[in-house]
């Protein structure tokens, strides 16, 4: 194998690894703070095609970004308030988000004109910074630095141990004074922020269009992820990066000559996904998780 | 004795939806400078209703809480810290997963990006050594025991240098030994000019340490005087109404017929805590077995594997003379074995269900309550009711309460009225007193015995040494997973039992 190859596999790699990265470490906050929100999947393609939108009607990638920020924090809004002031159950309304946005946004893509597709204009992309080997979306670094920053927020601060005492234990976070609903609703919005960029991302900026299978199942693998990290940032960059790696595999053997004559792609494709089912039913059982999880809280 | 420092004039608390009488019917309470001021009452008196109140924790519904003489209406437990008021709850208000201090950084003001980990740690160093309160800031709270945990609850309130601290019920995971060590650090901070209120209902603990006392019954003010005016017998009197024997008299009940027989069990669930051996004891006909410990020693898993919820993993277990080892739940409830439990929201009733279907929930497959596997619910209707007027349940309605909304007390009167209505000839009962009024203890007791009599078996599994030792024919004591060892009921040794308890065998012996 040529040195060439080793840096397109890498930069694949890393660019695979933005998406599920972000939507990881926005659900280890959430999870920290006792809400569990399954429907990560949904924000990502809300925040695709929101992107996507924002992107275009502005001329701009960077509100494009932040278009998807915004509606991903809002969705993030709504899951926090059904599974905190409202008591309601986190798994129903997780699925509603996916089940909604699927809808929706398949919906949206006919309006548009284009059932299925939709391509994002190259000006109004990401642009990308040229290295000699390669490459490279500022995004990477933006995920990298977003993933220490949060470890830090977590392990780190005074903000941190709020949020982890909310989701360990709740009762004795509001006998402390904390207002435990409100940090929880943050934790939620927080979290959808962090899944609408990574939606926002996979249309602006690494595929540069939509379609409806644009997340490709990468929020449930972001949710894979954060078991595999035990609620730590720094290990799911990592763990984002393993199955950014194999993503990348995938598509350099789908498409060199000679190696994808003698594999099928299809099964290179799978890989990612079952890396990711072993690595998550190696850890699971042995992780430990915040005791409040799931469960709403109400004082007297 | 000092200033007052803290004051609650005409203080009522009715919860909604609640019947019988207000929590707290219009009280009168203060707490000076220097002095242990004791809420003495039993379950249920109100006593943790006055203290979550005075610390900002609950509304209340009438009346005036006063700080140094000015009226102020806190509206949060850190609204009572930053009064100088502080709580140290009876369930321990802990996060296990972190450190000890962690636990005190969770209820910090400070900015929400700084990180004052060291500093904590160093003021809790000082605390430590200025209160003698052993425990390691730099632990992680679930690798604590019980006594320390609670340590770490009044270090976590300490850590503020409240004027105030209400204490409710800090001795009850506690052993008799760590409980003199609490009474010496509370002296201390009295000495320090700190108010001290003091919850318990146990007599012994409010002569150890109290400069004052207050008695609560029902909600109502029985009265407030010095320790030193007052005696054991009057107190007892005011708070239950009546003395509490050390030993019930008892005919003599001649069977040798075995209820339940234990050989080398080592139930599951111990981890760590499993001894070498097995437990080892014989339980006939016709008697009662207590079984004292601090809880966390393998009482639980005890239970759950002589009642086959949890299968053990080693040993036996025979009911009635026969083998049921790692028989289903309901073999042993047919073989005639009830089950009061400890956790009786969670494994003694189903909450959401309503009174009648969960007095019924044993026997509904039996005749007359079912036919051919349809229920019959005129006939579970009459049964309830005759449970509920039986055991003075306060149940607004068979058919439309959800047990949920019941109180602990009531729910507890069902679990008793079910699983004794048939005479079991075996009884397991853990804790099967708390959350009653005296009068249904009383009750409860009188029906132990007379089921005892009538040739039931009863293990009675408690941490109130005082309900052991009036009603069991034999005490046993179980510590780290083993029976340390069992005694005649009838003039047991406190101290004994105690040492046992506290695991601190070979001193006593």
């Amino acid at each position: 194998m040529e040195l060439a190859h080793f840096w397109g596999i890498l930069f694949i790699s890393l660019h695979a690894m933005v998406p599920i990265t972000l939507a990881a470490i926005g659900e280890t906050i959430e999870e920290s703070a006792g809400l569990f929100n399954i429907g990560l999947e949904g924000i990502l393609l809300l925040g695709a095609l929101a992107g996507a939108l924002g992107a275009q009607a502005s001329g701009s990638a960077i509100i494009g970004l932040m278009t998807g920020i915004t509606i991903g924090a809002a969705v993030g809004l709504i899951f926090g308030v059904i599974s905190t002031t409202l008591r309601g159950s986190q798994l129903i309304s997780g699925v509603g988000i996916n089940l909604f946005a699927l809808g929706f946004v398949a919906l949206m893509l006919t309006v548009m004109g284009a059932p299925g597709f939709h391509s994002v204009a190259r000006d109004v992309q990401v642009p990308l910074i040229h290295l000699g080997v390669g490459s490279l979306s500022p995004l990477v670094i933006v995920t990298v630095i977003l993933a220490v920053a949060v470890w830090w927020l977590l392990r780190r601060t005074q903000l941190g141990i709020w949020i982890r005492a909310v989701g360990e234990n709740p009762a004795a976070a509001d006998v402390a004074g904390l207002r435990v609903n409100a940090l929880r609703l943050g934790a939620a919005i927080a979290a959808g922020a962090f899944a609408g960029l990574a939606g926002a991302y996979l249309s602006v900026d690494w595929f540069g269009a939509v379609t409806k299978e644009i997340t490709a199942g990468r929020g449930f693998i972001a949710l894979a992820i954060v078991v595999f990290s035990g609620l730590n940032p720094l290990l799911a960059l990592l763990g984002g990066f393993i199955f950014g790696f194999f993503d990348g595999l995938a598509t350099w053997v789908a498409t060199y000559p000679g190696v994808k004559d003698i594999i099928p792609w299809q099964f290179v494709a799978m890989a990612p996904y079952i890396v990711t089912l072993a690595v998550v039913a190696g850890v699971i059982g042995r992780v430990k998780f915040p005791k409040a999880l799931g469960v709403p809280y109400m004082r007297e | 004795m000092g200033e007052i420092l803290l004051e609650a004039r005409g203080l009522s608390k009715g919860f909604p939806g609640v019947w019988e009488h207000l929590i707290l019917d219009h009280l009168d309470f203060d707490v000076r400078a220097g002095e242990v001021h004791t809420l003495l009452g039993e379950n249920g008196a109100g006593k943790t209703v006055i203290a979550n109140i005075l610390s900002g924790y609950y509304d209340k519904t009438e009346g005036e809480v006063l700080i140094r003489g000015n009226p102020v209406n806190l509206t949060s437990p850190r609204d009572g810290l930053a009064h100088g008021i502080a709580m140290v709850h009876q369930e321990l208000m802990l996060v296990p997963a972190f450190t000890v201090a962690q636990n005190v950084m969770v209820g910090l003001k400070a900015p929400a990006l700084s990180f004052g980990l060291a500093q904590v740690e160093r003021r809790l160093d000082e605390l430590v050594v200025r209160y003698g309160l052993q425990v390691d800031p730099r632990a992680r709270v679930e690798d604590l025991s019980a006594g320390e945990q609670q340590r770490v609850e009044i270090l976590k309130v300490l850590f503020h240098e409240p004027q105030v601290l209400l204490l409710d019920e800090p001795t009850s995971l506690l052993t008799p030994g760590e409980a003199d060590q609490l009474f010496v650090v509370l002296r201390a901070m009295a000495d320090e000019g700190k108010g001290i209120v003091f919850i318990s209902h146990k007599m012994r603990e409010v002569f150890a340490v109290s400069d004052r006392v207050t008695v609560l019954k029902l909600g109502k003010m029985q009265g407030t005087c010095h320790i030193s005016e007052t005696t054991e017998d009057e107190l007892t009197r005011r708070t239950f109404g009546e003395t509490v024997p050390d030993y019930m008299e008892r005919p003599a009940v001649s069977s040798d017929a075995p209820a339940i027989e234990v050989r080398e069990l080592v139930p599951k669930g111990l981890g760590s805590k499993a001894p070498a051996t097995g437990m080892s004891f014989r339980l006939r006909r016709g008697e009662i077995l207590g079984l004292a410990g601090v809880a966390g020693n393998g009482q639980t898993e005890l239970i759950e594997a002589i009642t086959g919820l949890v299968p053990p993993s080693g040993g036996e277990v025979w009911i009635l003379g026969e083998d049921l080892t790692g028989k289903t739940p309901r073999a042993f409830i047919e073989k005639g074995v009830a089950h009061i439990p400890e956790r009786r929201r969670e494994i003694g009733i189903v909450e959401q269900m309503f009174v009648a279907e969960n007095v019924a929930l044993k026997d509904y497959r039996k005749t007359p309550f079912s036919k051919k596997t349809v229920m019959n619910q005129s006939e579970i209707t009459t049964h309830a009711q005759k449970i509920v007027e039986r055991f003075n349940a306060l149940v607004p309605d068979l058919w439309q309460t959800e047990c949920r909304i019941l109180s602990g007390g009531n729910i507890q009167r069902l679990i008793l009225g079910r699983e004794t209505w048939r005479k079991p000839p075996v009884i397991i009962a853990s804790h099967p007193t708390e959350g009653l009024d005296a009068k249904a203890i009383r009750h409860t007791w009188e029906l132990f015995l007379e089921l005892r009599e009538q040739g039931s078996g009863i293990l009675l599994v408690s941490e109130d040494l005082d309900e052991i030792m009036s009603l069991s024919d034999r005490i046993g004591v179980i510590f780290e997973g083993a029976i340390v060892g069992i005694v005649e009921g009838r003039g047991a040794d406190r101290e004994l039992l105690g040492h046992w308890m506290a695991g601190t065998t070979s001193e006593a012996a």
